[in-house]
């Protein structure tokens, strides 16, 4: 298995925690990947508010630059992941723009061809991996801890464009935890927004989103809190001490990314995960790990 | 046809004699093909005539039977009973979010209706237009299927009640008042220009979080998620100085001068001195090693992104 990596900004910056723990996932299991460093950002559903065509044709230079090395891309940012496929189905639903976006990408020399597949590590690790075999390769299984999925947005909508799990019942995040050995703990607000796109603008309603789903997933049981999704993360984790200032009481839950969740039951060393960099300590959750 | 027995848990409540709402288990026999109006219409004749849900249709054209049905706004006349069984194991129904119930699956649509009014939702044509009404005024197929799509909304309130911004911000107008909106916005002969965009930004414009959720639910495919991000693009170009517009414009640039987004600018850019609020959180960030550095490299090959910025009208950096 060998991708064009599309890291994302946030895992090369503030994220850089998850960045080495995909490293260390995908050394473990054999994954190749070729990072596409020359690719620019996605533009996160922002940049296209200002100019949506602009917005496509740098994506569209990202898909071809995978396209010359012949392999598809693997994200490991749900909201990457959504941007860039909601712009492969546009590019192959409106052929006028597919043509305008290729005239402009002719004139820096790249061109695109509509064959790349965009793929998040969650799909990878589902469809193409495998479940099973993924199973076989955990040395240190989650048992003793009831984690939290948390989806999020982009993973799941609008599922006309990411063609992955059920929008309405989604199942990839339990499954996976399954196969890590782990046990699921369902709440309300599993695939609802975390509030990190408003949390410039409105930043209390931002914090109150956050609160309240990460109480419910407390209040199921759960010992930790997984996403895809690293703005998910920002909101979660980074910002749970300003958002739990609207709750009652503390929330404290650890939230982690799903490469993270992988390479722990992968057998990495905690202290090589980066879970000092999270806001919210991880080892009463480490502790409930059973040997 | 196959049939199997159905547990349908509804939420009841009648004002009457409930102090709050109260779930009701019913037990249906239901074929593949019945749907979840079917299946309470024969609840309500076989069962209990008292339980009281809206409806009239039958067909996904009146919009009058949005429920929650297991956790999503839904048209109970468009929604089959058996995939929600298969799926969820039984058929949970509740009234929509949102909005405050009456009775039973009856909610009431007043803060609904208030937001679709706030947007002004009629046409304010030109003079070109009303002029000479003896002309008809035809508008060119790609201008017609744009506010076609948009003019498809059954004013169903499934997106409305599904609106994680509506439920935190009650100033938010919502999905299908701003999919109103810009229906009149993309329409060439409606001249509201102005009148239509300076008003969105206190209308809660920015508020949105792009969840998708309108996008997913609506029954008519309207996508209030997209109109919403069409009418930023207007607000942004009119000049739109608040904080939602401000975060826009240094995404664009950040992106421009490096071809990734600057953290540190984003976030001093957009807030300015609300960054303030942050400083307990900006030093444990830093302590940890997390706070993102303000420099940053540019990617290799940055001429092509800045070209691509030219190429596509953005010629003015």
């Amino acid at each position: 298995m060998k991708y064009a990596y599309y890291p994302g900004c946030v895992a090369k910056s503030t994220a850089s925690e998850l960045y080495d723990s995909t490293a260390f996932v995908t050394n473990k299991l054999g994954i190749e990947l070729v990072e596409l460093t020359a690719a620019s950002c996605c533009g996160a559903g922002v940049q296209n508010e200002d100019n949506s065509f602009l917005c496509a044709v740098l994506n569209a230079r990202t898909f071809a630059m995978a396209e010359s090395m012949g392999l598809d891309i693997l994200t490991i940012c749900s909201t990457c992941q959504g941007v860039m496929r909601q712009i492969k189905k546009q590019l192959k639903d409106d052929s006028p723009l597919f043509s305008r976006v290729n005239e402009t990408l002719a004139k820096v020399g790249q061109k695109y061809e509509g064959k790349v597949k965009i793929k998040h590590l969650l799909w990878a690790l589902l469809e193409d991996y495998g479940l099973e075999k993924l199973e076989a390769a955990v040395v240190k299984p989650l048992k003793g801890l009831k984690v939290a999925p948390f989806y999020g947005c982009y993973i799941l909508r609008p599922s006309e464009a990411l063609e992955f799990d059920d929008h309405e019942k989604p199942t990839s995040l339990e499954s996976l935890i399954a196969a890590l050995g782990g046990e699921t703990a369902h709440y309300d607000g599993e695939t609802k927004c975390c509030g990190f796109p408003i949390l410039f603008v409105q930043r209390t309603k931002a914090f109150q989103m956050t609160a309240r789903y990460l109480t419910n997933s407390k209040q199921a049981g759960a010992d930790l809190v997984v996403t895809p999704c690293p703005l998910c993360h920002l909101s979660l984790d980074t910002y749970q001490i300003k958002a739990e200032k609207h709750m009652e009481s503390k929330i404290n839950i650890p939230v982690l990314h799903l490469s993270q969740l992988v390479a722990l039951a992968l057998g990495a060393k905690p202290e090589a995960l980066g879970f000092s960099k999270h806001m919210v300590p991880m080892e009463k959750a480490l502790h409930k790990l059973k040997p | 046809m196959e049939t199997q027995e159905a547990v349908f848990r509804i939420l009841r409540f009648n004002p009457e004699k409930d102090e709050k709402p109260q779930y009701t288990v019913f037990h249906v026999s239901i074929d593949e093909q019945m749907t979840v109006l079917d299946a309470l219409e024969k609840i309500k004749h076989e069962q209990d005539p008292t339980l009281t849900f809206r409806r009239s249709c039958r067909s996904g054209i009146c919009g009058s039977c949005t429920m929650k049905i297991n956790g999503l706004a839904k048209l109970a006349c468009k929604t089959r009973a058996s995939l929600e069984v298969a799926k969820h194991e039984e058929v949970l129904v509740e009234p929509m979010e949102n909005m405050p119930t009456i009775r039973d699956l009856v909610v009431d649509m007043g803060e609904f209706w208030n937001e679709i009014n706030r947007g002004k939702p009629w046409l304010m044509p030109d003079e070109t237009v009303t002029s000479d009404i003896t002309r008809e005024n035809l508008l060119i197929t790609a201008q017609q299927q744009v506010s076609s799509k948009l003019a498809d909304c059954i004013m169903c309130g499934a997106c409305f009640a599904d609106c994680i911004s509506r439920v935190f911000d009650k100033n938010f107008t919502g999905p299908a008042s701003l999919a109103k909106v810009y229906r009149f916005v993309a329409d060439p002969r409606d001249k509201g220009g102005d009148e239509r965009i300076s008003p969105l930004v206190g209308m809660g414009l920015w508020s949105c979080t792009h969840c998708y959720m309108c996008w997913s639910q609506c029954p008519r495919d309207v996508r209030p998620v997209a109109a919403i991000s069409e009418l930023r693009t207007q607000s942004v170009a009119k000049g739109d100085s608040s904080q939602g517009a401000r975060h826009v414009k240094v995404f664009m640039d950040s992106i421009y001068k490096t071809g990734a987004l600057n953290e540190a600018a984003l976030y001093l850019e957009t807030l300015r001195l609300g960054v303030l609020k942050d400083l307990d959180l900006i030093v444990r960030l830093g302590l940890k090693g997390k706070a993102p550095s303000f420099f940053k490299k540019a990617i290799p090959q940055i001429d092509e992104v800045r070209l691509i910025y030219r190429l596509a009208g953005e010629g003015k950096r």
